[in-house]
């Protein structure tokens, strides 16, 4: 089973998506794709409380920031992606090439998201919901905005489930959780 | 009236498309220069087309309010534009106010109201 589930900062979708990915695993294995490159001290300490929060779960970890498709590598087991937001913007704006813009990139990107999204078996996909407000952006943050709103989309069409969080709560757009 | 709404990239137009039926013709997408052509099934943007109301110091809400039998087998299509930090300008503050007057005015009246999230339909009416 495939469960896409988005929501704002804070919404409370990555521990809801944990629950998720401990569900769809059962018994087997379940892992984790840590997907963030980390900038500065403030990601370090983000990524400490991802780690805290998951500990004593279970879950392998899988670095994988850039390509998807080789956690495949690591066997059938329950896959939680991280977020996706994180792996469009790794791939759009490379910290190897000094984060300049890599529209290309980005494409090759989604597009392996999506094979990876059709191959797996068991996976949960975050993602983050940057598309309400009234600004105008750079044309380069509004690529990375049409970007991941694609990958929203399709990713939606993929999944058996699409959830939206929000303070905590969700709110189910499509499907049903999973038993 | 129909009024769908949605955060950008959500799949909003392309939802109309299959939903009614529609060409993309028969879709117009409204800008902030110029006066929408009313011919037309569906407005798409139309919060750009309340950013040409207030351009030309017409008054949103009486011109909605006047020309309510223009509209009424109107499919509307908004952003939602409402989620972010007050904006600086004094001109995108007023715009996205008077967009939201706009979008309750015509949920009141719409027979259906739809947001559309990640190309999926949360029906609100």
């Amino acid at each position: 089973m495939k469960i896409l589930i988005a929501g704002g900062s804070k919404s409370g979708k990555s521990d809801y998506a944990q629950t998720l990915a401990l569900t769809l695993a059962g018994p087997g294995r379940r892992f984790y794709v840590a997907t963030m490159i980390p900038f500065d001290a403030e990601d370090q300490a983000r990524i400490a409380s991802h780690r805290a929060r998951r500990a004593g779960l279970g879950f392998e970890t899988v670095e994988e920031p850039r390509h998807l498709l080789r956690c495949l590598e690591n066997g059938p087991g329950a896959y939680l992606i991280d977020s996706v937001t994180a792996l469009l913007t790794n791939a759009l704006f490379p910290q190897e090439k000094d984060y300049r813009f890599s529209p290309k990139e980005g494409e090759r990107c989604l597009s392996e998201l999506l094979a990876f999204a059709r191959q797996t078996e068991d996976g949960v996909f975050v993602m983050d919901l940057i598309f309400s407000d009234s600004c105008r952006y750079p044309a380069e943050t509004e690529h990375f905005r049409r970007l991941l709103g694609a990958a929203g989309r399709r990713l939606a069409a993929l999944c058996d489930t699409v959830l939206e969080a929000s303070a905590g709560r969700i709110f189910i757009h499509k499907g049903a959780l999973p038993k | 009236m129909v009024l769908i709404f949605g955060g950008a990239y959500q799949g909003k137009k392309d939802f109309v498309l299959a939903q009614f039926g529609l060409k993309k013709d028969d879709i117009c997408v409204c800008s902030p220069e110029n006066a929408p052509d009313f011919t037309k099934k569906c407005l798409a943007n139309a919060e750009n087309f309340v950013w040409y109301c207030l351009n030309r110091g017409v008054d949103e809400m009486n011109y909605f309010r006047c020309n309510s039998a223009l509209f009424e087998d109107k499919i509307f299509i908004f952003r939602d534009i409402f989620c972010g930090v007050v904006p600086l300008s004094k001109e995108e503050r007023a715009w996205r106010e008077a967009t939201g007057r706009v979008m309750q005015y015509l949920a009141g009246k719409a027979d259906r109201v739809s947001r559309i999230f990640c190309g999926l339909e949360q029906r609100l009416k």
